[in-house]
């Protein structure tokens, strides 16, 4: 069984004359364990896929499986509780909280959702690992992008997701930063067990990824 | 209330500013709400003392006290529960030429409105020449045995007495006997003329019955005293501005703070946090600042209480006071409301590529 499954997706935009069809039949499975990067132009479906997959749209048809669990057919409450649950979130536009510190970012997460998080020794572990176990009293301000972005990986592994979905991760960075954020997520996906899914036109992180994945005018293709 | 601390915290010089502003507006509806509750005790003051609940006037009197004259056939058979009542305004003045307009109530020192007069210093009435003021007055330099002199008349007064809080229409009042207002009044103390301006009564369910005579409650009596329905409607509708006003600058501050947070509120949906999570924080937050403000303006109150002079009418009730302050508690929190709808209606959709 995989992590996520998508089967038979197609989505449409607009109605009457103006309809557009953004997703093909679309099939995709990521595995835990493994990093899936999904590449494409401006304007290919990435993001809407994207969004599917992270269940914050519904398809027109299709179905997404989560860890078993028919994410296309559930409630907002319910999704809500899924994404907080199962996928970590990783955006092109960080948007920390400004007015938290970094670890103020996770203690806020602790309040919503008390169980299930990863241990504080655990925790500990994975800023360590990113490099920013010194950041823990700085506000997103204070930090560098990269810094922000680590805050921001750390945050959505946080809640032990089984899928961590990064959209355009390396966008605006030099080639020795794109390598760095590479490296660092296909270490993710081994070390933790989680299904990294990598959503980005930069061609540069592909070389990173066990399974890849290219998207044009809507349709899906597997490459490797 | 977590996200709302920390904001607040970090955000200082903005969080600042809205309570600032809710500290002016929370400072003013207290001093407004002191000053026409002051007014109001002030114009009611003595009538509030007397304990009664009815007042027989003269039907063509415009139900005021002063203007009213009443005979003993039109008074009708007294318990002891009413009192004969004889009111009229005065100018006082003293030897140094100091003049004072002030209302003069002349009693049956019998009957019980004099028997219960809560005197401070001094003594009651015991003859024509005498009188029992307001305490008032010794902050104008009168004292016991001081000598007043009403109307301009050569006929010398004498303090005997003094007692708190005896304001009618926010005029001291000289407390005499019943022959002296008649005296003043020009009215002969024998034959059938006026006995008094008014009965008053302590039985509520009083009703004077005679010809020319018709029964009112007190707070008729109160209504009608010159300019205290039009004072009280001022001040009231000053505070409602105020408190719609404070209702808008705390929808619109709000509105900009939340608005500026919607990006980052996009994205803490996009992760699963619910929408209620994000709506609590802006409630909460609104909250606080309120709380915050309205406490300051409260300490702002106090600090203006103990400074003011006590020849500023005013009276700082604190259960009043504290329902102001809920009233704009309850502004706080309706402007929030504005905002809810946004945070409720973020989309997480549009965090996604970019």
């Amino acid at each position: 069984m995989s992590t996520i499954a998508i089967k038979d997706v197609d989505h449409f935009y607009g109605t009457g004359s103006a309809k557009f069809q953004a997703l093909h039949a679309i099939n995709f499975a990521a595995d835990a364990g493994t990093l899936s990067v999904i590449s494409g132009p401006s304007g290919s479906g990435k993001s809407t896929f994207l969004a599917i997959m992270g269940g914050l749209l519904t398809p027109t048809s299709g179905t997404v499986t989560v860890n078993d669990k028919r994410y296309d057919q559930m409630g907002q409450k319910q999704r809500d509780a899924l994404r907080l649950d199962e996928i970590g979130f990783v955006l092109q536009s960080y948007k920390l909280l400004p007015y938290l510190t970094v670890a103020d970012q996770f203690k806020f997460v602790k309040k919503v959702r008390p169980k299930g998080n990863v241990s504080p020794a655990e925790n500990d572990e994975i800023l360590a690992t990113l490099g920013i176990s010194s950041l823990l009293d700085k506000y997103p301000g204070e930090l560098s992008g990269g810094q922000q972005q680590r805050v921001a990986i750390a945050r959505a592994l946080y809640t032990n997701p089984a899928i961590i979905l990064a959209d355009e991760p390396t966008a605006a960075l030099d080639s020795s930063r794109v390598k760095e954020v590479g490296t660092l997520l296909k270490n993710l996906a081994v070390k933790y067990n989680k299904a990294v899914i990598v959503v980005t036109h930069d061609l540069r992180l592909i070389g990173f990824a066990d399974h890849l994945y290219e998207i044009e005018d809507g349709h899906l293709t597997q490459k490797q | 209330m977590f996200l709302a601390l920390k904001e607040i915290k970090k955000e200082k010089f903005r969080s600042g500013l809205v309570i600032v502003m809710i500290v002016l507006i929370g400072y003013l509806i207290f001093i407004l709400t002191s000053l026409a509750l002051g007014l109001a005790r002030e114009n009611t003051a003595a009538i509030n003392s007397w304990g009664i609940n009815k007042v027989a006037l003269n039907v063509n009197s415009n139900v005021d006290m002063r203007q009213s004259l009443v005979t003993k056939k039109q008074a009708g058979q007294l318990t002891d529960k009413e009192a004969y009542l004889g009111e009229t305004s005065v100018v006082a003045k003293n030897a140094a030429k100091k003049k004072i307009s002030a209302v003069f109530v002349g009693l049956e020192e019998k009957q019980f409105i004099a028997r219960n007069l809560k005197i401070s210093q001094g003594h009651k009435v015991n003859g024509p020449h005498e009188l029992v003021v307001d305490s008032s007055l010794k902050d104008k330099g009168f004292k016991l045995n001081s000598t007043l002199y009403l109307n301009g008349s050569t006929t010398p007064y004498k303090i005997v007495g003094f007692v708190e809080n005896a304001k009618l229409n926010i005029a001291p009042v000289f407390y005499g006997q019943l022959d002296t207002w008649k005296a003043l009044r020009g009215i002969g103390t024998q034959g059938a003329g006026p006995t008094a301006s008014a009965v008053v009564s302590k039985n509520a369910k009083y009703d004077n019955d005679q010809t020319g005579v018709q029964t009112y409650t007190k707070q008729q009596i109160i209504n009608k005293l010159p300019g205290y329905t039009a004072q009280n409607s001022t001040f009231v509708m000053m505070i409602a501005f105020l408190m719609v006003i404070s209702l808008v600058i705390i929808a619109v501050f709000l509105y900009i703070l939340t608005m500026q947070k919607l990006p980052n509120y996009a994205v803490l949906r996009a992760q699963g946090i619910p929408g209620k999570v994000l709506a609590g924080a802006t409630i909460s937050q609104s909250f606080l600042l309120v709380v915050s403000g309205v406490l300051a303006g409260g300490l702002l109150t106090a600090l203006t209480a103990v400074l003011m002079p006590v020849t500023v009418p005013m009276s700082f009730d604190v259960p009043i006071l504290v329902s102001a302050g809920v009233g704009l508690l309850v502004m706080g929190l309706l402007g929030s409301l504005v905002s809810l709808k946004s945070v409720l209606n973020v989309d997480p959709v549009k965090v996604i590529g970019g």
